[in-house]
């Protein structure tokens, strides 16, 4: 297989990975303006509890149910306890407050875990490669798009055909007219934080095998999916996919031909977007 | 009125002679910690120029402190005999130029429009400095060979002595937050102020917001300049520690936990931030859980910090300017 396809393929891969981190960070700013630095906490805290379990059972497979439902809990309890308490103060203090629970979490797993870089073992049906397009490609890579696509394909389905997600969207529009309609706009929010601190659990899930499980591994997935929110604009889900494969392409061929500048390209890109479209190329005009 | 005014004289004059009289009275150890309090102190003073009288939350602040410490080294590098503070004063420079470049990109936006652009331009500015390996010595870092001072009548002064460093230190930052101070006191100061509780009417009235908020941010970014500069004597040795994400997170700690209502609240936050680093490491490696903890506990129940604590008599002394809330 040709060295530019399997370069546009891993980007293609790291890019899907990184819209599943960022669709619920975005789907969480588009509704409540918090851009929730703890997702990447969760992310990871969802890669660790992917490790215990597959120790436990050595069962991956269930990791992807049991690990997103107990994020998505942790993701609930910071919401109701603590997020709505600054709510009213303004974004900045949000802000800080999803980055202080980040800080917290982040040394969490230090304790619990400790700080040496952990292997997941995908499945053995996903482990080595298989044919594909004429030449071989890892599986395991091959599974992480598929389970990106069903989840793109389940979210469009939510937001757009069902009545949970009309109001999700139309709260996202303008929330208080939500409000005054009868909809409990609290309960929605809640609902919103927990299913997108959820697909952080069910990313870090994925990504677990697929890179290394280790405390920095946040921090690394932070900085990319802000400049994935950045450029697809705040709040987009289809600003989001757009953005996390162009940043996943940048990436794979950056390193293929300028690897010295390889990091700077995607800051010098969310640089260029905010100055000259600072709404994002999907988002709405603030 | 005047009463208040003698015993505030009265007081900092206190401060100022226990401060002169610190190093016969610490030990080394205790006086390298209280150096660092104070080029923190000035970097927090000066951070909170943006959060606490601007109402904009930056998570790049540490790009200037670290072209600052790099500027200073390079200053005395490349021009022989280059005297001490002069270099200082280059750093500071170094840190204004590269605030207004980012300055004009980033000042336009507002929370978190601006948060996101202020860590992406951090991150820039880094990457640059890891990849310029033959100006920044990349991963590895670079010494700084610190010149002496020369002073008319005292004659030649060794920086590597601490308590030398401790005075050099406390006289540039003891200067630096005079001429905050008083900047801060200026009609353009009450512009600052103005601008942050809101934007759009005094934009109506007739102030030019974008350049009063860019002044700021290259105000700040001078001062931070300046902090960097002090860090590089202090520690003898730079490296992309200085420029990079984590140290632009500590100041948000440092200046957060002392509090953002008022002037001298950052240079507390500092101050407990460094004991954290320093002591608390030697009980518990997981210090920084607790430095989080404190951080939350902080934003939930007292988002003025912890100068907010302290009685209302000895605040005074603090200077209880610049409100704070959340940005507008």
């Amino acid at each position: 297989m040709d060295a530019y396809v399997i370069q546009g393929m891993h980007g293609l891969v790291y890019g899907m990975l990184l819209f599943l981190v960022t669709s619920g960070l975005t789907l969480v700013f588009g509704m409540m303006g918090v851009l929730n630095i703890a997702h990447a906490a969760f992310y990871m805290v969802g890669a660790y509890f992917a490790y215990t379990l597959v120790a436990w059972t050595g069962n991956f497979w269930i990791c992807l149910i049991l690990v997103p439902i107990g994020v998505g809990l942790i993701g609930a309890f910071v919401e109701r306890v603590l997020l709505r308490k600054v709510h009213a103060l303004g974004h900045a203090p949000e802000l800080m407050l999803t980055f202080g629970i980040f800080y917290i979490l982040a040394e969490v797993v230090k304790m619990i875990w400790g700080t040496y870089p952990l292997s997941v073992s995908p499945p053995s049906i996903l482990a080595g490669s298989i044919p594909f397009a004429g030449g071989i490609y890892p599986t395991y890579r091959l599974f992480i798009l598929l389970i990106s696509v069903i989840v793109l394909l389940i979210l469009a389905f939510i937001m757009q055909k069902t009545r949970i997600g009309i109001t999700v969207r139309a709260a996202v529009f303008d929330n208080e007219m939500v409000d005054i309609l009868g909809i409990n706009v609290q309960a929605v929010f809640l609902g919103v934080f927990c299913i997108g601190s959820a697909l952080a659990g069910l990313a870090g899930v994925v990504a677990a095998p697929f890179l290394t499980t280790y405390p920095g591994m946040g921090l690394e997935i932070l900085i990319d999916a802000f400049v994935v929110i950045v450029i697809g604009g705040f709040g987009s889900v289809w600003g989001a996919l757009l953005a996390a494969l162009m940043i996943g392409e940048l990436q794979s061929f950056g390193i293929m031909f300028i690897p010295q500048l390889a990091l700077v390209f995607q800051f010098l890109l969310m640089a260029i977007v905010l100055v000259l479209r600072p709404q994002g190329l999907f988002g709405e005009a603030a | 009125m005047t009463t208040i005014r003698i015993r505030n004289i009265i007081f900092g004059l206190i401060v100022l002679i226990l401060l002169i009289i610190l190093p016969f009275i610490l030990s080394e150890v205790q006086l390298n910690m209280a150096i660092e309090i104070a080029f923190f102190g000035l970097f927090a003073v000066s951070y909170n120029l943006l959060l606490g009288y601007g109402g904009l939350l930056s998570f790049g602040h540490a790009a200037y402190f670290g072209t600052g410490a790099y500027f200073t080294v390079f200053a005395c590098k490349f021009v022989a005999g280059m005297p001490l503070f002069l270099a200082v004063l280059i750093g500071g420079l170094g840190g204004a130029v590269m605030a207004v470049i980012v300055g004009f990109f980033c000042v336009r936006l507002s929370g978190t429009y601006f948060a996101l652009l202020t860590l992406a331009f951090n991150q820039l500015i880094y990457s640059i400095a890891l990849k310029w390996r033959t100006l920044t010595g990349g991963d590895d870092g670079i010494g700084f060979d610190k010149p002496a001072i020369h002073l008319p009548l005292i004659g030649k002064l060794d920086m590597f002595s601490t308590p030398n460093v401790y005075y050099v230190t406390l006289i540039v930052v003891l200067i630096s937050l005079a001429l905050l101070w008083f900047f801060l006191k200026t009609p353009y100061g009450n512009t600052i102020t103005c601008i942050k509780d809101n934007e759009d009417r005094a934009e109506f009235i007739g102030y030019n917001v974008f350049r009063s908020k860019l002044t700021l941010f290259t105000m700040a970014g001078f001062f931070a300049g300046i902090a960097g500069s002090l860090f590089v004597i202090f520690a003898e040795f730079v490296s992309l520690d200085a420029i990079g994400l984590t140290m632009s997170t500590e100041i948000l700690f440092m200046t957060f936990i002392g509090g953002t209502g008022s002037f001298l609240g950052p240079v507390l936050g500092a101050g407990v931030f460094i004991y954290f680093t320093e002591w608390v490491s030697d009980i518990t490696e997981h210090w920084e859980f607790f430095l989080g903890l404190l951080f939350v506990i902080l934003i939930l129940y007292a988002n003025k910090g912890l100068i907010s604590l302290i009685p209302a008599k000895l605040k005074e002394f603090f200077g209880k300017k610049a409100p704070v809330g959340g940005e507008r």
